[in-house]
């Protein structure tokens, strides 16, 4: 269950009491048309937390949102205690928050490496410093170390995914927030994938995950929130989802066998 | 005989062309935006070159040290103060706007300056070299020299820098280049600085060898305009095969038909790119 927020102003908690974000009536929309209608939401340290829903639920409206790419129009977002609503994306980045947006948009003409470096744009570090994280990344995955010089637009959707991710990585986030994780990839792909996010998580890093595949997600996650025309209509532990009737029916009525 | 010397020419002549293109070209590429007053940039740069070699006895070479940060910090406050403003309104605001700043500054060249068509001359000269019986005057091999040594500077820094692999982030992809970090705005900036230095820097190398009028900014503009289309948009080797492929057109042009045909050649060719070719040489294909 998510911290409710009334507990979180009494006395003067540690910083580690201070979820990763924490949202409170988010509204937002383009233009004219609002899209959400006042989300909350607890995304916790060093777990890993799903958003799932179907197609035009407002999911990756509530990523753009969350990452400064469209402004809110009511609410607010708060990241260990620090107030992040009107950030842009530079400044959700400096504070450790990065958006790994739907469809993968890698720079496609250019190489891997150069994909990678600009997911490390944001900081002002050494080159041996990025050298290391290069290194991590292509530890994490290693099909990249291979291909490192080819262009991004020459690689399979899940080695694009796996250069996504890293060039989120690359920007030595604390909160990872990938949209759309498994879109268009294969089973055994999306296994991976999921590996490589447990291991990530049991390093520490905090996860919020966007999925439309229910099953592979709430498999995944700690915590997990259902949204529907905009707003947050179920939200619960994974496994406890995973085994309610009515998220079954809803979601996985397919896969019933 | 003739073939090598009309090879020499377009070698010469085209790595000048890329020259005066790629600034065009990246801002272009990268802003969406046409920029009119590249021609008025480039004879700007060769009255500087002429001016500091006349007035003050600098050789053009440290003209280009002076034209690439002034025309750098004169472009990026252009694009920081004017063009910012109306980057995100459709293309036609944005080309009457450096219309009409072109008008501005090519006006202010001619009350300044004068009509007249000056000369850059060294002194002493510079000589000549034969190359394969072919005479090749020194100073057109220098300016070829530093325009190629030019354009594979703006490679290097797109390809191996932090803000170059910025400017081609923003080209490629605006929405996942602001996802990093990027601000896209001065980003801009510094690709119109960026384009400006280079234009400046291709005239400086220009009033070697051409006469200089604020009247040939127009036949400056359509060189880069021509080049762009022929070699693809926004990639430095798209300019250079675009320089290299106008050059050697007009210098075949120019012997079988004349210099003075030579000239509609090349937008004959550049209508027939249009239609045929688009995307140019070694241009994408879908790329706006």
């Amino acid at each position: 269950m998510p911290i409710s927020a009334s507990n979180m102003h009494n006395g003067t908690p540690p910083v580690a009491d201070h979820p990763m974000l924490e949202l409170n009536q988010v509204c937002a929309g383009y233009g004219e048309i609002q899209v959400l209608w006042g989300i909350d939401m607890v995304v916790r340290s060093g777990e890993i937390t799903a958003l799932i829903g179907s197609n035009g639920a407002g999911k990756t409206t509530l990523m753009r949102a969350l990452s400064g790419l469209i402004p809110l129009t009511s609410g607010k977002y708060v990241s260990e205690g620090v107030d992040l609503s009107k950030a842009t994306a530079a400044q959700m980045l400096a504070h450790g928050i990065v958006h790994v947006p739907e469809g993968r948009r890698l720079f496609g003409a250019m190489s891997i490496e150069d994909n990678l470096l600009m997911g490390a744009y944001s900081r002002s570090v050494s080159r041996t410093e990025l050298n290391r994280d290069l290194d991590r990344v292509y530890t994490t995955f290693p099909k990249l170390r291979e291909r490192r010089n080819q262009a991004a637009a020459t690689l399979s959707g899940g080695e694009q995914q796996m250069c996504a991710i890293g060039r989120g990585l690359m920007s030595a986030p604390r909160l990872l927030m990938i949209d759309e994780l498994s879109l268009g990839l294969s089973p055994l792909l999306v296994e991976q994938l999921v590996a490589a996010l447990r291991q990530l998580n049991s390093e520490g890093m905090s996860i919020l995950l966007v999925e439309q595949d229910v099953t592979t997600a709430l498999d995944l996650c700690h915590h997990a929130y259902i949204m529907d025309m905009g707003r947050i209509v179920r939200t619960g532990q994974g496994a406890e989802l995973l085994a309610d009737p009515i998220i079954r029916d809803a979601y996985l009525g397919v896969l019933e066998d | 005989m003739l073939a090598i010397q009309v090879l020499i020419n377009a070698l010469v002549l085209g790595c000048l062309y890329a020259c005066i293109a790629i600034g065009f070209s990246l801002v272009w590429g990268v802003l969406n935006v046409i920029n009119l007053i590249h021609g008025s940039f480039i004879v700007l740069g060769a009255y500087l070159a002429w001016g500091a070699y006349n007035a003050l006895g600098l050789s053009p070479w440290y003209s280009l040290l002076i034209a690439a940060p002034s025309f750098f910090v004169f472009g990026y406050l252009l694009q920081r103060l004017l063009l910012n403003r109306v980057i995100t309104a459709p293309v036609l605001v944005t080309l009457t706007l450096t219309f009409g700043l072109d008008l501005i500054l090519n006006n202010a060249m001619i009350y300044y300056f004068k009509a007249d068509y000056r000369k850059l001359i060294l002194n002493p000269p510079t000589g000549s070299v034969s190359i394969f019986d072919v005479v090749v005057p020194v100073d057109r091999l220098i300016a070829t020299a530093s325009a190629l040594a030019l354009t594979f500077l703006l490679y290097l820094l797109l390809r191996r820098s932090k803000v170059g692999r910025a400017i081609v982030a923003v080209r490629l992809d605006r929405d996942a280049a602001v996802l990093m970090g990027v601000n896209v705005k001065s980003i801009y900036a510094v690709a119109f600085g960026l384009g400006a230095a280079l234009a400046g820097c291709a005239g400086v190398l220009m009033a070697l060898i051409f006469p200089i009028s604020p009247l040939t900014s127009s036949a400056y503009l359509g060189k880069a305009f021509v080049v762009c289309v022929l070699g693809g948009l926004g990639s430095v080797s798209g300019a250079l095969a675009g320089g290299l492929l106008l050059a050697l057109v007009e210098g075949v042009g120019s012997v079988y038909l004349g210099p003075a045909h030579a000239v509609t050649l090349s937008f004959v060719l550049l209508i027939i790119f249009l239609v045929v070719r688009p995307q140019g040489l070694l241009g994408r294909k879908g790329f706006e």
